[in-house]
């Protein structure tokens, strides 16, 4: 497992409407905030590149010393983000594509707004469940 | 063959062109050597590249050196082949010669000789010098020249050409030139195939032990160099690019441990832009060349080829990652370098790239998206450099400058600290300065955020320095570092003797409190093992990098912090523009926050409040609110620095509503009460101030509220305040929107003070009329203090996740219907037969309100004219069962529970005050009926009709009017009026007739009751009193012959009394004459009221039937004595028998007989002329004689006259002839025969030429 892992989940307004830190180590207390600016102007880099590419995992997309950003693009725009220092590029894609199954399911509940936060506490064990499995 | 490397940097340093041999044969180079030079350089010329593919090049500089010259001279043959791209391209032979023999013996053998190398591409330019005028001469350098063509140029080859010194040029350079081009195009394809070949020699023996790079560089780059030459760019590219890949494979080689390099003063500054930074030959190394020096060479010929090829951004491009890879390198070689040198490197090479790319780059040269590429390529070079001097400046102590935001704690949090082998120490001579660096640092008071928020502050530095620097001491070990930190715990809880460090979890701002713990005067000498002071280690760091930089202007923009925020400024001032250029708004506006932070601390607050203005636009904007958290204090600080008390007071509300966990409780109170403050007593003008993210509005769940139109009403809605606490609204009023119609219906609704608790509030609201449609909730506005306030925000749920539904269209719910006008109530009389006349009735008024309340509401009534209420009696008001069964699911009707409407059957007395009732409660909802006590008056006596005259219907006689208004509605703001008609009529109508005569004169009067009414009447009694000329039969009481009363007389149906009278004179005490008879019914009514006609109301007050009230009716009769003695006979003379035909005359003829006489009738007075008049139809006849006349006639008993007229019939038919009438004669007087009207016959006209008209 990664040992530093932040996980936020952008809506098409790029609103944040998930965050997690997933990673294994313990957490510097403002490290938060960090990945989340880092998490943010790496939006510019998403904005240019998710048009150039039918794909939607982004690996890599930036870098930032030891730690770099990969992003899933979903067809309505939404973007999974995730700040990360492994170098598991296919476990990070699995994780990808089954947290978004996870969002179309949330997407699914009639009383979920789209674009609103998620509240789910079920969504929020599941994505660190399956953050443990692959990151 | 290493040994060449100086020769070959001199040759190239010499050479940049083509060179062009000229054998001047005859000596003709001085003649026309100006006008060959003026042809360079080349204009156009067609050369083939590597891939033998023609390619345009344009400029080609070249020179003519002649073969005499020592540059081409003195070259040994080894030389030539390794250097052979200096060699001529081309070899033009100038010869001339005007003697045919001159030129076979002479000149033909040399030039033979000179050509017959056949490594050298050569020409042969005649130069005539004949002048125009001399023919002989033309025509012999003509015949020399052919000859010339004949003995050099082959088919395949023209190898010749003419110079007319004197003649036309224009013919010649063309020629000159293409000549020219195909000699170095082969020369060149040669060379290049050569080049090739030898590469690929060495290129093979690559992975053997006597493989030298050097060899292989100097091929390598004579290829490329001689592409250079030839404009032939792109191939010189691409032999670097693969000399660059060929180095880093095997400079990268296990086994061969080499010089890295960078150790020599001056290597911080960056090369890589810089070619001839060091000669080669110094950087040689065995056989190959040091990494740091060769691998900017290599970028620094790339980006040249790439400036000469127009392309800056591909430098830029290329540079950051070279930047980046190099930087790398650096890294790893590290330890062997001086202190930050990959840092000073670095930023060196930043600016040199950000210099030449944006001074090579032209606008809008390039496709757009290039030009973003390049401009965010420019961003990104400049927030490396940007990242980096500011570790240099963190070092050497200016930390506390440096803004700790998110984007300058990202970059340098997650930056390793630059690793020397030894951390250096503090010269011996540097004493003073650490004391000064150690007061800077005391003075130096930590910054404490606006409102008082407690933050801990973002950290500058991967790890602390101080324990990192002591680590990094050869003389220091791990442990002696952290007995440091531990020993003192009473210093790292910001207890120390300064006490400035106000936050208890101020573990981020270790370094710098311990810095001033260990900073105590006293015990600064110390011996070498002692750990460094965090001063001592700033000055260490700022002796080992002036030791280390080079460059000037880096050293000044370090030496003091003025000069580092001016240049740090100017560093994040052009990545922000270079991002907003490449449309990487986020970066961009993140850097725009640095530099608004700068501003802030200089105090030019107009430009940090522009700047974080749109820092906080882009977080808000899109939601990303612990970063806007961070930013947002700054802007208010700065806007209440500018007395910006609108945009003030909105960045309040802004901080007010963002996540609560991002602030404390009590700082968000602070807030509150900042705001409140202002609002009540600083604010001069009002100021408004949109409060949608902090107080957002809903309507209450459920249907909405429906109103008639014109009604007012009151609209409940949840406010759910954002507040921390409770909060006083001055004022409240709410637009609704009409859904009907965008630009008409915003409808404000008020309310006065209200108190908003945090979270969720109901607040009721009065509404203005509106117009009728359905409403949805506008906008919110309000008051506090001098602060007017306004919300379009509406919350679905609660104020939890309220902030991201506001930026989501929500379909609006209506909230308010206001039907359209319509029937709310009905008002009808109960009943539609006939009451009583002139008897005290209940009249019935059915009151049936329409889905709505009648609550409050007051009916006016007023009497039409023969019409009075009887204000003695209460009216009664009932509720009506029946009527409201017909819609029992009506949705008022939930009002009246306890099962059926029957049930419950209410009864009420009401009083009239002022002609007004005023309605119970409890008639508000359901149908009811008023029963108003009413007295219809009619005067005159009703007369009964005869068998003779039937009756008249006459139904106006009995109508009444009643107008009624009802005024509703919570306000009494509706009002409905309707006039109803009430029908009174008499109990019974009367006929009588006479049934039979009896012998002795004595008459049966029949007179027939009809009941009129919807009720059962019974005749107890009845009489009769008579008029003139008839007396009663028997004794006379006027009562009827036979007593067989009580009769009842059911309703609709007929009853009979027969009197006994008989024609006789009264003798009337009163002398007055009774000219109509009178029939007198006592009679009782038993009826209900709903129903129709009832007792009076009087009597049904009285109770039982003892004192029951008798009814009396009283009926004119009009009784006619029988005809007897006429006095006059008129009769109608037979017509002559023949037919009567139209417009025939016909003789008319009465006989007027006097049948009495006739003393005291009218015809005396006309002394015996009786007057008679002819009536006729004008239609249909035509009188001929006097229609109007005297006929005299005695009065005599038996005269008797004949009346004749003449007339003339008009139409063919029966019809009634021409009477006679005698209109001072009493009808009663005259028999006429025949006694009513009759018919005669007409017939048509005979058919006559007379009438015939001709045509």
């Amino acid at each position: 497992m990664a040992t530093t892992a932040s996980f936020i989940i952008v809506s098409r307004n790029d609103i944040p409407i998930y965050e997690a830190e997933v990673g294994s180590a313990t957490k510097r207390e403002d490290a938060a905030q960090l990945h989340q600016f880092v998490l943010h102007a790496a939006l510019d880099i998403v904005q240019d590149l998710a048009w150039t590419t039918s794909a939607m995992f982004l690996k890599n997309i930036d870098r930032f010393n030891d730690l770099v950003v990969s992003v899933y693009v979903t067809a309505g725009h939404t973007r999974l983000m995730l700040l990360h220092d492994s170098r598991n590029d296919d476990g990070i894609k699995s994780f990808f594509q089954e947290v978004h199954e996870l969002y179309i399911k949330v997407l699914l509940n009639p009383l979920y707004l789209p674009g609103a936060r998620i509240a789910s506490s079920h969504f929020d064990t599941k994505v660190r469940a399956l953050a443990r499995k692959y990151l | 063959m290493a040994n060449y490397l100086a020769q070959f940097q001199t040759i190239k340093n010499s050479c940049d062109h083509i060179v062009i041999a000229v054998e001047d044969v005859s000596n003709l180079w001085p003649t026309v050597k100006d006008r060959f030079d003026e042809r360079l350089p080349f204009r156009r010329a067609s050369l083939n590249n590597k891939t033998r593919n023609p390619v345009f090049v344009e400029n080609l500089n070249a020179e003519f050196i002649l073969t005499t010259d020592s540059r081409l001279r003195s070259r040994f043959p080894q030389e030539q082949s390794l250097f052979w791209f200096r060699e001529p391209y081309a070899t033009v032979v100038l010869v001339t010669c005007e003697d045919l023999d001159e030129f076979k013996t002479i000149l033909k053998p040399r030039l033979k000789l000179i050509v017959q190398n056949d490594e050298r591409e050569w020409f042969i330019v005649f130069v005539s010098r004949a002048h125009p005028s001399n023919d002989n001469a033309i025509k012999s350098a003509k015949k020399v020249y052919d000859r010339v063509q004949v003995e050099f140029s082959t088919k395949k080859r023209e190898r010749c050409c003419k110079f007319d010194i004197h003649g036309p040029e224009a013919l010649f350079w063309e020629d000159l030139e293409s000549k020219i081009m195909d000699c170095v195009r082969n020369t060149l394809d040669r060379r290049v195939q050569f080049y090739e070949d030898e590469i690929r020699k060495l290129s093979e023996q690559r992975f053997m032990p006597i493989w030298n790079f050097c060899n292989f560089f100097i091929l390598k780059e004579s290829l490329a160099f001689m592409f250079e030459m030839a404009h032939l760019y792109e191939d010189a590219l691409r032999e670097y690019d693969e000399l660059e890949l060929c180095y880093l494979e095997t400079v990268n080689m296990i086994g061969k441990h080499r010089d890295f390099g960078g150790v020599e003063h001056g290597d911080d500054h960056a090369a890589l832009l810089n070619p001839g930074n060091k000669p080669l030959s110094q950087i040689v190394q065995d056989d190959s060349f040091r990494e740091f020096e060769f691998r900017q060479y290599l970028f620094a010929y790339q980006s040249k080829l790439l400036f000469k090829l127009n392309r800056p951004f591909e430098v830029a491009s290329r540079g950051y990652s070279f930047v980046i890879s190099f930087s790398k390198s650096l890294t790893s070689h590290e330890h062997k370098l001086p202190f930050c040198m990959r840092e000073v490197w670095v930023i060196t090479a930043c600016w040199d790239l950000i210099t030449a790319s944006s001074s090579q780059y032209k606008a809008g040269l390039v496709a757009p998206d290039i030009e973003k590429e390049f401009y965010r390529l420019q961003g990104d070079l400049f927030s490396l450099g940007r990242v980096k001097f500011m570790r240099l400046a963190y070092l050497v102590g200016y930390g506390n400058d440096i803004e700790r935001s998110p984007v300058n704690s990202a970059s340098l949090s997650m930056l390793p600290w630059p690793r020397p082998s030894v951390w250096p120490s503090v010269p011996s001579e540097a004493s003073s300065e650490v004391l000064e660096k150690e007061k800077l640092i005391l003075q130096t008071t930590s910054k404490t955020k606006h409102f008082g928020i407690q933050r801990k502050e973002l950290p500058l530095e991967p790890t602390v320095l101080l324990r990192e620097a002591n680590r990094r001491r050869a003389s220091l070990s791990a442990g002696n570092a952290f007995e440091i930190f531990d020993g003192h715990p009473s210093m790292t809880d910001g207890s120390g003797p300064d006490g400035s460090s106000k936050s208890p979890n101020s573990q981020k701002k270790a370094g710098v409190s311990m810095s001033r713990t260990f900073s105590s005067p006293g015990n600064f000498e110390g011996s070498p093992d002692r750990p460094m002071r965090i001063a001592e280690i700033h000055v260490a760091a700022q002796h080992a990098l002036q030791e280390t930089i080079s460059d000037e202007d880096l050293w000044k923009s370090l030496s003091s912090v003025e000069e580092f925020e001016k240049k740090y400024l100017e560093l994040t001032k052009g990545a922000a523009d270079n991002y907003h250029r490449s449309w990487w708004k986020r970066h961009g506006v993140v850097l725009d926050g640095e530099i608004a932070a700068v501003c802030f601390r200089h105090g030019n607050f107009d430009q940090a409040a522009k700047s974080y203005e749109k820092v906080c636009a882009l977080y808000a904007g899109e939601g990303w609110q612990e970063l806007l958290a961070d930013v947002l204090p700054n802007l208010t600080e700065c806007q209440k620095m500018l007395n910006d008390q609108a945009g003030y007071l909105s960045s309040c509300i802004r901080l007010l509503s963002l996540d609560k966990s991002l602030f404390l409780n009590k700082e968000r109170e602070a807030f509150q009460a900042e705001l409140v403050r202002l609002a009540h007593s600083e604010l001069k003008d009002p100021v408004p101030l949109d409060v949608s993210s902090l107080i957002t509005f809903s309507g209450i769940p459920g249907p909405p509220l429906e109103l008639c139109d014109g009604d007012p009403g009151n609209l409940s809605v949840t406010v759910w305040s954002g507040f921390p606490d409770d909060m006083t609204l001055d004022s409240v009023s709410l637009t609704l929107m009409a859904t009907f119609n965008a630009d008409v219906g915003a409808k404000a609704v008020r309310s006065s003070t209200a108190m908003l608790k945090p979270g969720r509030n109901t607040i009721t609201l009065s509404l203005l009329p509106p117009k009728p449609g359905s409403y949805v909730l506008g906008v919110l506005t309000g008051q506090i203090g001098q602060l007017r306030f306004r919300s379009h925000s509406f919350s679905k749920g609660g104020p939890a996740d309220s902030d991201d539904f506001m930026s989501y269209e929500k379909p609006a719910r209506p909230i308010l219907k206001v039907f359209k006008p319509r029937a709310l109530v009905d008002l009808a009389a109960a009943i539609s037969s006939p009451l009583l006349i002139n008897e005290i009735q209940w009249a019935g008024i059915v009151v049936r309100p329409i889905d709505y309340s009648l609550k409050g509401a007051i009916l006016h009534i007023d009497t039409g004219p023969g019409l009075s209420i009887e204000k003695s009696f209460v009216i009664e008001m009932e509720s009506c069962a029946n009527l409201s069964q017909t819609e029992p699911d009506t949705p008022n009707s939930f009002d009246s529970q306890n099962g059926s409407p029957t049930a419950n059957k209410q009864l009420e007395q009401l009083t009239l005050e002022d002609g007004k009732i005023n309605f119970p409660d409890w008639a508000s909802d359901m149908d009811s009926v008023i029963w108003v006590p009413i007295w219809a008056k009619s005067d005159s006596l009703p007369r009964g009709s005869s068998s003779v005259a039937p009756p008249r219907p006459n139904m106006v006689d009995g109508m009444r009017t009643i107008a009624l208004n009802l005024e509703f509605g919570a306000s009494h703001n509706q009002t409905f009026e309707r006039h109803c008609s009430l029908h009174f009529s008499d109990p019974f109508h009367v006929s009588s007739r006479v049934i039979d005569k009896c012998n002795e004169g004595t008459l049966l009067l029949q007179v027939i009751l009809q009941s009129q009414v919807k009720a059962t009447l019974t005749v107890y009694d009845a009489w009769l009193e008579l008029q003139d000329g008839f007396v009663h039969a028997g004794q006379g009481d006027g009562r009827p012959t036979l007593g067989s009363f009580p009769l009842a007389v059911s309703p609709t149906s007929k009853g009979g009394i027969i009197f006994n009278i008989c024609l006789g004179k009264t003798i009337d005490e009163n002398g007055a004459e009774k000219s109509e008879s009178i029939v007198n019914i006592r009679y009782g009514i038993s009826g209900d009221r709903t129903s129709g006609a009832h007792p009076p109301v009087a009597m049904e007050y009285s109770g039982s039937d003892a004192s029951r009230k008798d009814l009396t009716f009283r009926s004119v009769l009009v009784l006619q004595r029988p005809v007897l003695d006429p006095c006059m006979a008129v009769g109608f003379l037979p017509l002559p028998s023949v037919d009567l035909r139209v417009g025939q005359l016909v003789p008319m003829k009465w006989r007027v007989e006097m049948l009495k006489d006739l003393e005291d009738k009218e015809i005396s007075k006309h002394n015996g002329e009786v007057l008679y008049e002819v009536n006729a139809n004008p239609e249909n006849w035509m009188i001929a004689g006097r229609k109007r006349g005297y006929i005299p006639l005695s009065k005599k008993q038996g005269s008797r006259i004949v009346i004749s007229v003449l007339c003339v019939p008009l139409v063919a038919g029966y019809v009634r002839p021409p009477q006679l009438g005698l209109p001072n004669v009493d009808e009663s007087d005259i028999s006429c025969n025949p006694p009513g009207p009759h018919l005669v016959c007409i017939m048509p006209p005979a058919l006559s030429s007379s009438f015939c008209v001709p045509v």
